[in-house]
């Protein structure tokens, strides 16, 4: 049931800079670009890189250098996210924005740049980390966070949801509907699908 | 009765703007309303002078909002192939016309955080028709329009109601003097461009803004098609059975309704793709920018609105 034949389900691929790019911003998750996030042959030096350390002691940058090569450390992927929306707010066309990491991350990164005005041409993304998902109940808008099953409880409702691979980039979320609303009670055993 | 997507226009009235430019403003013929037009909207215009049948298609400059008229605005152009030289001097107010029913292929893109609109010349006009509805939706502009000096208080004028809070320049000093580069280097994220006027301008905005780093995505041009005519040659229409001469001021598509053919067409600027016709022998020379690189190099396909054959024969699927 893993591959359910959806076609809203991003696919994403190793990143390289696009040529026609003026400058290349690459956004990573964790607290070092992962190996498998760039294609073969290409440098991190080709990018601006901004990661995710997850601990208060991060480097200070005195000096901000916003050029490729230049390596800036965050404490948690909100302080990120949030000092990326001032970076796009002033920044020029040309940019080429990159993400690795998993798909929360990954979408979430793209509303931003979607709201920045950025398009699918100038993003790139490459999927590294777990598979796990980000569901969003259809019936009470709760999002449940980190799912690896093909059934899981909705952290909002308590319904049994089945995980479609029915994506929406708006939400950054997957799908979730309830499995046993034709016959009550029933509900198959979920499956560790997406670790 | 007029044919299918066309309707009788009438003549209300004739406006001079400048020596060589003139404003059309058109009414329905039977009365009523016009469709609402869409931003960046052209119409097609069957003149008939004489014998002599021209279409051509013209960038509507009223407002989208405005349904009581439809106005368009011709330069006068000396190497006229007959539409401009018609509407200036034998078209009058009263006359009624053919129009097709505007189509757009320069529509205003609605997730754009700002807009740059570069006009050259005569190209002016379907930003006007941009403006308003930009101004309607509280969108952030800036328009840049490129003229000759003489030119520049009638350009100013037309763009006077528009100006307010937003930046619109005219440059009358040349394109030496406009600093194009520096302008598209300065946009901020999320700008789309659109850019009209004549082919060598709108290839240099575009190959600038691409160097730049704008993706092609976000740049878009309103051809009026490369009519500058070119080498007489031989068209044969393989399905249709028979041959048309090509003039030297003439377009293929021209020849071929003038041969009574009916041949697909809309925007006849080389940018719809609509008039796309497979080529069975012969070389073409490509002047659309409807086509990829790839597939004018293979060259098994011609826009007949613009493009000619290289050579004396072409042998067209039509």
């Amino acid at each position: 049931m893993s591959d359910q034949g959806i076609k809203s389900r991003p696919k994403y691929r190793p990143i390289s800079p696009d040529p026609a790019g003026r400058h290349h911003l690459l956004v990573v998750e964790g607290g070092a670009v992962p190996p498998g996030a760039l294609a073969q042959g290409v440098s991190a030096a080709a990018f601006e890189v901004w990661t995710v350390a997850h601990r208060s002691a991060v480097p200070g940058a005195p000096v901000m250098e916003e050029a490729a090569g230049a390596v800036r450390v965050f404490r948690a992927v909100p302080h990120l996210l949030s000092a990326l929306e001032e970076r796009l707010a002033r920044e020029r066309m040309g940019l080429r924005l990159y993400g690795a990491g998993t798909e929360p991350f990954l979408w979430d990164l793209f509303g931003i740049a979607q709201a920045a005005g950025l398009g699918r041409e100038e993003i790139g993304f490459a999927h590294v980390g777990t598979k796990a998902r980000r569901i969003f109940c259809v019936h009470c808008r709760t999002v449940t966070e980190k799912v690896t099953t093909s059934i899981v409880t909705c952290s909002g409702c308590g319904a049994p949801l089945f995980v479609r691979d029915h994506f929406s980039r708006r939400l950054a979320a997957f799908m979730g509907v309830q499995v046993d609303a034709e016959v009550p009670g029933e509900v198959p055993e979920p499956e560790e699908l997406y670790a | 009765m007029s044919p299918a997507g066309t309707c009788a226009v009438r003549v209300r009235e004739i406006e001079p703007l400048a020596p060589g430019l003139k404003r059309f403003s058109f009414e329905p013929a039977h009365g009523g309303l016009f469709p609402t037009p869409p931003a960046g909207g052209h119409v097609m215009l069957t003149l008939r002078d004489g014998a002599k049948v021209m279409k051509n298609a013209y960038s509507l400059v009223s407002p989208p909002a405005e349904r009581a008229r439809y106005d368009i605005i011709v330069r006068l152009v000396a190497q006229s192939r007959g539409g401009s030289a018609f509407l200036h001097h034998k078209v009058a107010r009263g006359d009624v016309l053919e129009m097709a029913l505007p189509s757009s292929l320069f529509p205003v893109a609605a997730t754009a955080r700002k807009h740059l609109l570069i006009g050259g010349g005569i190209g002016i006009t379907p930003l006007l028709s941009h403006l308003p509805e930009l101004k309607a939706r509280g969108a952030r502009y800036e328009l840049h329009q490129l003229s000759a000096a003489d030119e520049v208080p009638v350009f100013e004028r037309l763009l006077a109601p528009f100006a307010a809070g937003e930046e619109i320049r005219v440059h009358g000093g040349g394109r030496a003097a406009f600093n194009m580069a520096g302008l598209l280097a300065r946009q901020p994220l999320g700008t789309h461009l659109y850019v009209c006027g004549p082919r060598p301008l709108m290839d240099a905005v575009s190959a600038t803004a691409l160097a730049l780093g704008w993706p092609s995505g976000k740049i878009h041009k309103e051809s009026f098609g490369d009519t500058s005519g070119g080498l007489p040659f031989k068209a044969v229409l393989k399905r249709s059975g028979i041959e048309v001469e090509v003039g030297e001021a003439q377009s293929l598509l021209e020849a071929i309704e003038a041969a009574g053919v009916a041949a697909p067409c809309l925007c006849r600027g080389g940018a719809c793709g609509e008039c796309r016709t497979p080529v069975i022998e012969g070389e073409v020379e490509h002047r659309d920018d409807f086509l990829s690189l790839e597939e004018k190099a293979a060259g098994t396909a011609i826009m007949t609105c613009v493009s000619r054959a290289r050579g004396p024969r072409l042998v067209i699927d039509l």
